[in-house]
């Protein structure tokens, strides 16, 4: 707004006062420091503060933790200087402290989003100058806030059950700890769901489901409180304790990581580039789960059968993984924004490397071939050191399987990249539809052969595998893990799963080759033009002593 | 009008279809600094689909459309900055107070410090919504709240204004206040998009206007533009000196006229064709030796240019 039209009568308060006493002073720096803040954390806190729901699920919380410890004070009595009675009351307040933590505090992360685009406030927010991931940010931030009043109001209770004995520190703390994170990965959880409740009818049967799956976390959690606690769970001497501490926190990281940017990139502006974050993000948890996983086979028994079950354990969850996660990018849009054309990799070395993380089915399809190649090679050159073992697993389920298991990922990703591509050949076909049509398609491979083979008594009674089971990867592997190479007759598998999946490979290659032939585009002159005032490129630095004089001079001169 | 150069709003061959409905059909217009324009077409016209798509909240099927320059399909992050868009639903928050509302928004514009407080209270001054600063907006009437709204959609001082029928529901005194301060917000050169159903408003606060149709432009341009280049059809209105009954028999054997009145020495009658064809029908009917006293025409108002270019086919 003009100063000159509009007049300026609401000047800052803060500035007006004449005596800044130390409050004032404090006040100022305050203000200052919460400009930096979130808005939308600004702005929910407000609201929480002054919203009867929040208050009323407080008070409950306190009162209840309040009569808990005055009701036990009371029963104990005088034993109380006799009987340990901390873990118990731990117990108590850490099932009253996990109904907010686990219920109340993910599920209004969902609701806020989810209410904002039933209120129609959503819109307005997404027109202001903040980015997806800061409204993702903020709705967490307001999320992690509430936890923390929730906190601090049980905390003196929580106290309190030390002073009753039998329960050390690291126990209670690292309770708290596991708490917080538990409520910050459900409210993270909450906000990817809310993101997709855009219309009415998704938005029931979504709530429905969250709350669900948050009353089973918050069963199961009331149920493991006691063993945690009883069971002494935390040992600080133990390196074991540390190391999976940490391997969990940096999953965790990771796995919270890629939440987020799936869930900005929900919200986030459809020509924008919302692919490449989401497959570093994906690569850095694969990355993470077979470091974590290397480390504990290196640190466990020294046993060739051990070793090989960490590398089949590594083999199928890495298989699983890309499945999946080829499957949501194979249903990507074909077609690159021009904003996105301009941020394409210019060098040959970062087309050679960083084409595989551009938006689109094809560079998609190829990411989670070639990541899974890399770990279905390298698990075939470490079984080359192995001697083969007679136990399970056998050397040679392990080398079948990480073949077979390639074979399986890369036809099922290949074959439903193919029917999305005809599809949209006559409509259009969003992310979900297309990942419906991969699952779709996984379940006639696996229900069919399922449906022949029970409805057969010939082959129901027979030998557990028929080749009619080819098609249905889930019954192959499970059979080859659990009777060997021989029970599937491996070698045939190969032959045809082999072939196949190459064949499929290169049908998709052809059209992989446009996406790679994709040179970046130059900024828009009124863009550029805006890049330069925004973002003005500093002055040069002199050089020598000569050019320092003469710019020393020219200020003076300026001045 | 000045036309500064560079128009602030464009909207280039702009296509929207959901399905097989077009809803927007190959659309464009530019709208240039300080200037007001008028935005008018019947329900499901395509023009809030058209305005979602220059608010960034919508994508064309083909076409652009641009906000000082900048794509909004390529560049929304920048054309965020620019625009103020008012649809046509409030999006307030509860147990939030008008003054939390707006400094909200403008700490969401990136607004900060004392920058963001002198914003607040200058578009609180703006908005005459100083007295109701600590109201709760759920309290708020629909004429304040429309304020409030407004309020929101300047608080980052954006260049291009979009307002999605920002009159509706408003009682006349509102109207009155909404108007004026689109006059004044036009005054400090920014552009104004406004879209609205009360047509003798708009004809009066607009520069220019746009009609549109089932998704398709019909005419663009200012009110007397419009209705001079459509075919239209007007009432003419003739007083002679002496007795009229010859002029209303030479009138009849004209093919132009229709539905002729007579009232004392008043002639009035329906006349096919634009404000051209009235100038030659007065020269006609003077050189066929009647003396005219008093030749006058209804002009027209933006409700009948709409109702003409439109065909009527109101929703």
């Amino acid at each position: 707004m003009s100063a000159e039209a509009i007049p300026q009568s609401a000047a800052p308060r803060a500035t007006q006062s004449t005596t800044p006493g130390w409050f004032a002073r404090f006040l100022v720096r305050a203000e200052q420091l919460i400009d930096h803040v979130n808005p939308i954390l600004v702005k929910e806190t407000r609201q929480a503060l002054k919203s009867r729901q929040f208050v009323a699920t407080f008070l409950v919380v306190l009162l209840a933790c309040w009569g808990v410890s005055f009701a036990v004070v009371a029963i104990i009595g005088p034993d109380v200087y006799y009987v340990a009675s901390g873990p118990t009351m731990l117990m108590v307040y850490a099932t009253i402290l996990a109904c907010p933590l686990i219920l109340i505090v993910p599920f209004f992360a969902f609701r806020s989003l989810a209410a904002e685009q039933e209120d129609n406030t959503y819109e307005l927010l997404s027109i202001t100058s903040l980015s997806a991931n800061q409204i993702i940010s903020g709705k967490l931030g307001s999320a992690a806030v509430q936890m923390m009043i929730y906190l601090c109001g049980v905390s003196p209770c929580i106290a309190f059950t030390y002073l009753l004995r039998g329960v050390d520190i690291p126990t209670i703390v690292f309770l708290l700890i596991y708490f917080v994170f538990l409520c910050l990965g459900l409210s993270m959880l909450g906000l990817l769901a809310g993101t997709n409740a855009k219309a009415r009818h998704t938005h029931v049967l979504i709530s429905l489901l969250v709350v669900l799956c948050l009353v089973i976390v918050l069963s199961s959690t009331i149920t493991s409180i006691p063993e945690f606690v009883e069971r002494g769970f935390v040992d600080l001497q133990d390196p074991w304790f540390w190391l999976s501490n940490f391997a969990a926190l940096t999953f965790y990281g990771a796995t919270f990581s890629l939440l987020h940017a799936a869930a900005a990139a929900q919200i986030g502006f459809t020509s924008d580039n919302r692919s490449t974050p989401l497959r570093k993000r994906m690569l850095l948890l694969h990355a993470c789960f077979l470091g974590w996983i290397s480390i504990g086979s290196f640190f466990g028994p020294r046993s060739p059968e051990f070793f090989l079950l960490v590398l089949l354990t590594a083999a199928a969850s890495s298989a699983a993984y890309w499945y999946l996660m080829g499957a949501l990018m194979t249903s990507e849009w074909p077609h690159l924004s021009r904003r996105v054309l301009r941020s394409l990799p210019s060098t040959t070395l970062g087309r050679m490397f960083l084409t595989w993380f551009n938006p689109g089915p094809q560079t998609g399809f190829m990411f989670a071939v070639s990541s899974l190649s890399a770990v279905t090679l390298a698990g075939l050159m470490l079984i080359l050191f192995f001697p083969p073992v007679g136990n399970w697993p056998s050397r040679d389920t392990v080398f079948y399987f990480l073949l077979l298991s390639w074979c399986y990922t890369l036809l099922f990703l290949g074959i439903g990249k193919l029917l999305i591509g005809l599809i949209r050949t006559v409509t259009y076909v969003q992310l979900s539809a297309g990942f419906l049509v991969h699952l779709i398609l996984l379940l006639l491979a696996c229900g069919i052969p399922q449906v022949i083979f029970l409805m057969t008594p010939s082959l129901r009674l027979g030998s557990d595998f028929s080749f009619i089971q080819t098609t249905n990867p889930i019954w192959t592997l499970v059979t080859l893990i659990d009777n060997g190479p021989l029970a599937v007759e491996a070698n045939t598998l190969l032959i045809i799963l082999g072939p196949a999946a190459l064949v499929v490979l290169l049908l998709n290659i052809r059209s992989l080759i446009v996406d790679v032939h994709h040179m970046p585009r130059a900024l828009p002159e009124r863009v550029a033009q805006d890049e330069a005032l925004l973002h003005p490129p500093p002055e040069p630095k002199p050089i020598n002593p000569w050019e320092a004089e003469a710019s020393s001079a020219s200020s003076e001169v300026k001045a | 009008m000045i036309h500064a150069r560079q128009p602030l709003i464009e909207l280039l061959h702009l296509h929207r279809y959901f399905g097989k409905t077009r809803a927007v059909d190959d659309i464009s217009f530019e709208v240039y600094p300080g200037e007001v324009f008028g935005y008018i077409g019947p329900n499901g016209a395509g023009k809030t689909t058209s305005m979602r798509i220059l608010a960034t909240l919508d994508e064309p099927t083909y076409g652009d459309a641009r906000v000082d320059g900048f794509s909004v399909v390529d560049d929304p992050d920048r054309v965020r900055r620019r625009l103020g868009f008012m649809p046509d639903y409030f999006g307030t928050y509860e147990n939030v107070n008008v003054r939390e509302y707006l400094d909200f928004f403008a700490r969401a514009y990136g607004l900060r410090g004392t920058e963001r407080t002198r914003a607040v209270g200058s578009v609180m001054d703006f908005t005459l919504l100083n007295t109701l600063a600590e109201k709760p907006i759920n309290g708020l009437s629909k004429g304040m709240k429309q304020r409030l709204c407004l309020g929101r959609t300047m608080i980052h001082d954006p260049s291009v204004l979009i307002l999605d029928e920002p009159a509706a529901g408003l009682d006349p005194r509102a109207r009155i206040e909404l108007r004026e301060m689109i006059d004044r917000i036009a005054q400090l050169g920014k552009a104004v998009l406004i879209s609205s159903h009360i047509l003798t408003e708009l004809g009066e606060l607009c520069d220019r206007v746009a009609i549109i149709e089932q998704g398709r432009l019909l005419a663009t341009g200012s009110v007397e533009e419009i209705s001079s280049h459509a075919e239209v059809v007007s009432r003419v209105s003739m007083r002679c000196l002496d007795d009229p009954q010859p002029l209303v028999n030479w009138l009849k054997a004209r093919a132009d006229i229709s539905d002729i009145t007579l009232d004392g020495n008043r002639v009035a009658c329906t006349h096919e064709g634009g404000q051209e064809n009235q100038a030659i029908l007065l020269r006609e009917v003077i050189q066929a030796g009647f003396q005219i006293l008093e030749f006058s025409s209804k002009t027209k108002s933006l409700e009948d240019v709409f109702l003409h270019v439109t065909k009527g086919k109101v929703q």
